[in-house]
């Protein structure tokens, strides 16, 4: 009998985290056959139709491909923001004012040639994240004003611009009083690249791998490592911290205003308030899972996307899609449940050693 | 049976990853006494002393209080069983008041503000402690915090009081003063352990020491009175003592650091060093001692590019640098070991190469890139020059002991060229073969012409090596002594901030 | 602008305000503790859900209420176990914990959409008091729940203040390795805390479905427990100053269905974006305050404790 105590492992496992990820996932299906059964399901059954519809034909991977674009590249902000130990919360709002910006765009210029249009759109996608980066990383870098809360409001602040948009100056006049943008000229909509997989696959691909090889590989990933680990080294070598944490950032808003322009240009008739659809905070369990390493992000972004499609399809069966959110969630308590365990291990400690014992004197 | 020890520590044995700390240490204290546990840095004296406060679970041994055996699972049970514990850095609650961090742990369900107030008055001026109980903890001086320290155990009417080494923060006065209180506390029939590594304070305030080396008890519960300090020092350092002669006078070149009439900033926006003016010369050793936290710190920050300079100039081998960034001072020759190991000086999450190449990484690049050959070869051209013992060269530092850190740190600052090296408290934490390592290298330097600025709490290793030695006070040089000639007396009392030679 | 009209702004103004004050106060006592929880909205939302099911099924409101608190609570443990014993990022944890929630309850009350309640918690009957002029509809005429609001504010203040348990866990936010010392249990000050939370958020979160729009829908939270870490900060982590911005926010809330009313020709979208622009202006000015001295935050929020970490 005895306690059990929690102590740090002489080395860390090597090949923990991936084998966490996959504790995580079955920890969470576990759970979820639990609240399936109980709700009355046939787990086997949901897990069927969602693998199914999600990864079980070209069509099915490319819907999963169309969700893995913007919860990737919404990883990816994080991690960026990650690999300086700061937290982007706001990727959700960044996103929305990426795809602010490129509905504005894809207003003024409808008309243009298409490759022009959906280019601009989505610089301008990538200005309006990164403009919505800017005010807490100039807050975070001029006065130390925590990075966490002011994105985490702003996410807030933008939802409500994309409605008062929506309800005002953006309402169509043909909507008949419903409070509904127009819909998007056939121009701003990116081409197809298989079944209904569009090109946002392909570039959020190289953003992710173009930004692993410039941390990995150059002087300026160098610094930001620098930066990342202890902020006092960086000056000491040189490295302007304040300058860091606003490029990164600004860099991380930008990469999820991206992430928005696709969204619209890609997905949608029009720009909606769910033009977001939680991708934003999704990307934070992505990064977090990924270990804040973009090949990570990549394939975490995939298996999420997954999920998602296959949450969605089985609610012709009478679930709630909502056994996605859920699953998404316990991937990663399970994941760091079980990241935990490669740093630390449970003692034994014997049972006379748990309380105090007072002999009598000799 | 004789009265049994107020503290008797039995075979202790502590292991952290990749450190044994305790290998079987025994202590044992008796009731009303001072007991003064002497080791150098690394000798595990902190550990055991948090194994008896509760704050870590010795993985095997006995402790037994008052002839009791305790096992303690946190420091509440050690509180408990009367043992409280000043520790090295105060634990305090810097926004809350000295009252409100003296009752804390301890105080009624309700508290008043006001009552508690005078209690802890009317107990700090039974014991001779001078202090405000309304004040905010974070307005302190480092001497007032302690204070602070002392009344929570007496609050908890402790009868066992640890004070990990308490006159490190203290001017010589200040520390006398704490004598005092110390020996108060023991003729109330209280027991106090002190850990030190300065003799002659434990010569002063202690009644029996015992000595750790490398983790066991070399020699247990000697008679202060009996024993001289010589004895000690040779138990400490064990059968090889730190022997580093004094190097051979050699002639000084011209002046290659030159610090004119300068200011700089603390933390807090408080004026840290004044009025300071200071001139190193090739080939000479200026040793720099003071009490800490009189100015030494933001001085070496100062002269490395780690705090703006408020007025004054800082000229490193010729040119003005005053307001240079810490890069463009070591392209112009200045090397620096910082205080703070990690954290400052290496990146403790980033491999040995990225620690190696910190300074210089500018010069590895191709456009954009940075060269991986070029990097390792570096990185392998200071391992090999400077005997860093390491793993793979790609796997993060963190894993490296102390010494090799800092050999891996002082072979990167070298690795310049430099012509002027600051070293602030180098062989601080080191043990005894990283230490001779670290002077050794300071010495090499000297013979190679480089103007060396030594920063140490160590007073023997500044008489060792210094060719002058400097002692600040307030953030001003407030005596300058020749290290063969010196009384320690003198410097002690200029470190105090006597005015002196 | 009539009196009658005034009159319902500030009635619905303190209806709101408790909403947000409960919940703020949980996230408040969270991070006095030193844990950041930003899973408020996801243990509202499994209140809410766990609220309104109960009520559906055993018509008493109260019930309803006390196992939304306990659901909270639980719920809010998760993040407990994962933060505070295995020591993971607060930040992705808590983030983890509003998505769960969101997820969790749009699940179990699925059935629940568009029933209509099982019981409602009628306003409190004060008799005389509610024909008071002004003070009496504002004040006398509202639910339970706004008064146990005002009184969790008040113990709350009270035991942060003047109670050693209070001390202690403001030390364990401030400097956690100080109450280890003192012979507290960080862990147990800080699970008990993040516990107390998600009781509060889960209260606020039956408040809305057992009284405030007594239906359930996903989405019923809409985005207020974000308000509410947003008060915790604009209360500079002061009971009293959050209940001030708890009317403040509530106001804007109650405002917003009611501008045209007023005669304000304003978007009421865009007065909702007010309590976030404050805060953030807000957090600037305790930002340059902490410069050269202790932060109104608690210096150790969102670090993990383990004692033997060297």
């Amino acid at each position: 009998m005895g306690r059990l105590v929690l102590t740090r492992r002489e080395q860390t496992l090597r090949g923990g985290q991936p084998l966490a990820f996959l504790i995580g996932i079955v920890t969470a299906l576990s759970i979820g056959i639990l609240l399936l059964v109980i709700s009355g399901h046939d787990p086997m059954a949901v897990y069927e139709r969602m693998f199914d519809s999600s990864v079980g034909s070209p069509k099915s991977w490319s819907l999963t491909l169309n969700r893995a674009v913007p919860l990737g590249l919404a990883g990816l902000a994080v991690a960026v923001a990650g690999s300086m130990g700061l937290w982007n919360i706001g990727a959700e709002g960044q996103i929305l004012a990426g795809a602010m910006m490129a509905a504005w765009i894809a207003r003024i210029g409808e008309g243009w040639p298409s490759p022009l249009l959906i280019t601009v759109m989505l610089l301008a996608a990538i200005s309006g994240g990164a403009l919505l980066g800017l005010g807490p990383a100039i807050a975070r870098a001029q006065i130390g004003v925590n990075e966490i809360i002011t994105t985490l409001m702003l996410n807030e602040v933008a939802l409500r611009l994309l409605q008062w948009l929506i309800h005002g100056p953006w309402k169509d006049p043909e909507s008949k009083g419903f409070p509904l943008a127009p819909m998007l000229p056939g121009e701003a909509r990116l081409p197809d690249l298989f079944e209904r997989a569009h090109w946002g696959a392909v570039i959020a691909l190289i953003v992710i791998a173009l930004f692993g090889l410039v941390a990995s590989k150059t002087a300026w990933g160098y610094e930001l490592r620098v930066a990342g680990s202890s902020g006092e080294t960086a000056r000491f070598a040189g490295i302007s911290l304040k300058r860091k944490i606003m490029t990164v950032l600004v860099l991380s808003g930008g990469i999820a205003g991206l992430a928005g322009g696709i969204e619209l240009s890609g997905n949608a008739d029009r720009i909606v308030e769910g033009v977001s659809g939680g991708y934003g905070f999704a990307g934070i369990i992505v990064a977090a899972l990924a270990l804040m390493r973009p090949s990570g992000v990549a394939a975490v972004a995939l298996l999420f996307g997954a999920v998602q499609v296959g949450g969605l399809s089985i609610q012709t069966m009478g679930v709630s899609s909502s056994v996605s959110t859920i699953l998404q969630a316990l991937i990663l308590f399970g994941a760091i449940g079980a990241g935990v365990f490669s740093r630390y291990t449970l003692k034994r400690v014997r049972k006379e050693q748990d309380s105090i014992k007072a002999e009598p004197n000799e | 049976m004789s009265t049994p020890f107020a503290v008797d520590l039995i075979d202790i044995w502590k292991r952290f990853p990749g450190v044994v700390a305790n290998a079987g240490a025994t202590l044992q204290v008796k009731q009303g006494s001072i007991h003064a546990v002497l080791g150098e840095n690394g000798a595990g004296k902190s550990t055991l002393m948090n194994v008896l406060a509760g704050m870590y679970r010795p993985d095997s041994g006995e402790i037994r209080i008052g002839g009791s055996q305790f096992w303690f699972r946190s420091p509440s049970d050690a509180l408990a069983a009367g043992i409280g514990m000043v520790h090295q850095e105060f634990k305090l609650v810097p926004s809350f008041t000295v009252a409100e961090n003296v009752v804390l742990g301890s105080a009624d369900r309700i508290i008043r503000r006001s009552s508690i107030e005078s209690q802890v008055e009317a107990l700090a001026k039974q014991f001779g402690l001078n202090i405000d109980p309304a004040r905010p903890v974070w307005q302190l001086s480092m001497g007032e915090r302690q204070r602070v320290e002392i009344l929570k155990t007496l609050w908890r009417n402790a009868q066992i009081l640890i004070m990990d080494e308490p006159t490190a923060v203290l001017t010589p006065g200040e520390a006398e003063e704490l004598g005092s209180v110390l020996r108060e506390m023991a003729n109330t029939g209280r027991s106090v352990i002190f850990i030190s590594h300065k003799l002659h304070e434990v010569k002063e305030f202690s009644d029996e020491a015992t000595v750790l080396r490398e983790g066991k008890t070399v020699a247990a519960s000697l008679r202060v009175e009996d024993t001289d300090t010589s004895k000690l020092a040779g138990l400490m350092v064990g059968s090889s003592p730190v022997t580093t002669d004094r190097p051979p006078d050699r002639e000084h070149g011209p002046s290659l650091l030159e610090v004119r009439g300068l200011e700089a900033l603390d933390d807090r926006y408080l004026s840290a060093v004044r009025d300071f003016n200071l001139d190193v010369h090739s080939g000479e050793i200026v040793g720099i001692a003071g009490v800490s936290g009189n100015g030494q710190r933001e001085l070496a920050q100062a002269i490395a590019g780690l705090r703006p300079v408020k007025s004054g100039t800082i000229t490193i081998n010729g040119d003005d640098l005053t307001h240079a960034l810490p890069v463009e001072r070591f392209r112009a020759g200045l090397g620096y070991v910082p205080e703070d190991r990690l954290g400052v000086g290496l990146a403790p999450r980033l491999s040995v190469i990225e620690n190696a190449i910190l300074r210089n990484y500018k010069q590895l690049r191709q456009g954009p890139l940075l060269v991986e050959e070029k990097m390792s070869t570096y990185c392998e051209d200071i391992v090999n020059k400077f005997g860093v013992r390491t793993g793979p060269l790609n796997e993060p530092i963190a894993g490296l002991s102390g010494g090799n850190l800092q050999r891996l740190l002082v072979g990167r600052e070298l690795s310049g060229e430099p012509k002027v090296l600051v070293a602030a408290q180098p062989t601080r934490g080191l043990d005894v073969q990283g230490v001779k390592a670290i002077q050794d290298l300071l010495v090499a330097e000297r013979a190679a012409g480089v103007a060396v600025l030594l920063i140490s709490e160590d007073l023997d290793e500044l008489l060792t090596l210094s060719d002058r030695l400097l002692v600040m006070h307030s953030g001003k040089i407030v005596g300058e002594f020749d290290p063969v000639n010196a009384e320690r007396q003198d410097i002690g009392a200029a470190m105090a901030g006597g005015a002196q030679g | 602008m009539s009196e009658a009209s005034m009159i319902g702004l500030l009635t619905a103004a303190v209806s709101f305000g408790a909403l947000l004050y409960l919940a703020a106060l949980g996230e408040l006592i969270s991070e006095k503790a030193g844990i950041l929880n930003l899973g408020v909205e996801g243990m509202m939302a499994m209140g809410a859900v766990t609220g309104f099911m109960v009520a559906l099924e055993t018509e008493n409101a109260w019930l309803a209420l006390i196992v939304a608190m306990l659901v909270g609570a639980l719920f809010a443990l998760i993040h407990g176990l994962f933060t505070v014993v295995l020591g993971a990022e607060q930040v992705v944890s808590g983030l983890s914990l509003t998505i769960l929630g969101l997820g969790l309850a749009a699940f179990v009350g699925k059935n629940a959409v568009g029933r209509p309640p099982g019981a409602v918690l009628a306003p409190v009957d004060w008799g005389g008091l509610s024909d008071i002029p002004w003070v009496g509809p504002i004040l006398f005429s509202q639910s339970p729940i706004v008064y146990f609001a005002i009184f969790c504010g008040v113990v709350t203040s009270f035991v942060l203040t003047r109670t050693s348990t209070g001390l202690a866990l403001r030390g364990a936010g401030e400097s956690a390795s100080t109450v280890d010392a003192s012979g507290h249990s960080v862990v147990q000050l800080r699970l008990g805390a993040v516990a107390m939370g998600g009781a509060l958020a889960g209260a606020a979160g039956a408040y809305l479905t057992l009284c405030l729009t007594p239906q359930w829908t996903e989405g019923v939270t809409a985005g207020r427990g974000w308000i509410a870490v947003a008060l915790v900060i604009f209360g500079a982590w002061r009971p009293g100053r959050c209940a001030i911005g708890a009317l403040l926010f509530g106001g804007l809330l109650a405002l917003k269905t009611r501008l045209q009313t007023f005669g304000v020709d304003l978007s009421p979208i865009l007065l909702s974006m007010i309590p976030y622009v404050l805060t953030i202006g807000v957090l600037i000015v305790i930002s340059i305050r902490a410069r050269n001295r202790p932060s109104s935050s608690p210096a150790a929020l969102g670090q993990a404790y383990r004692r033997e970490e060297r």
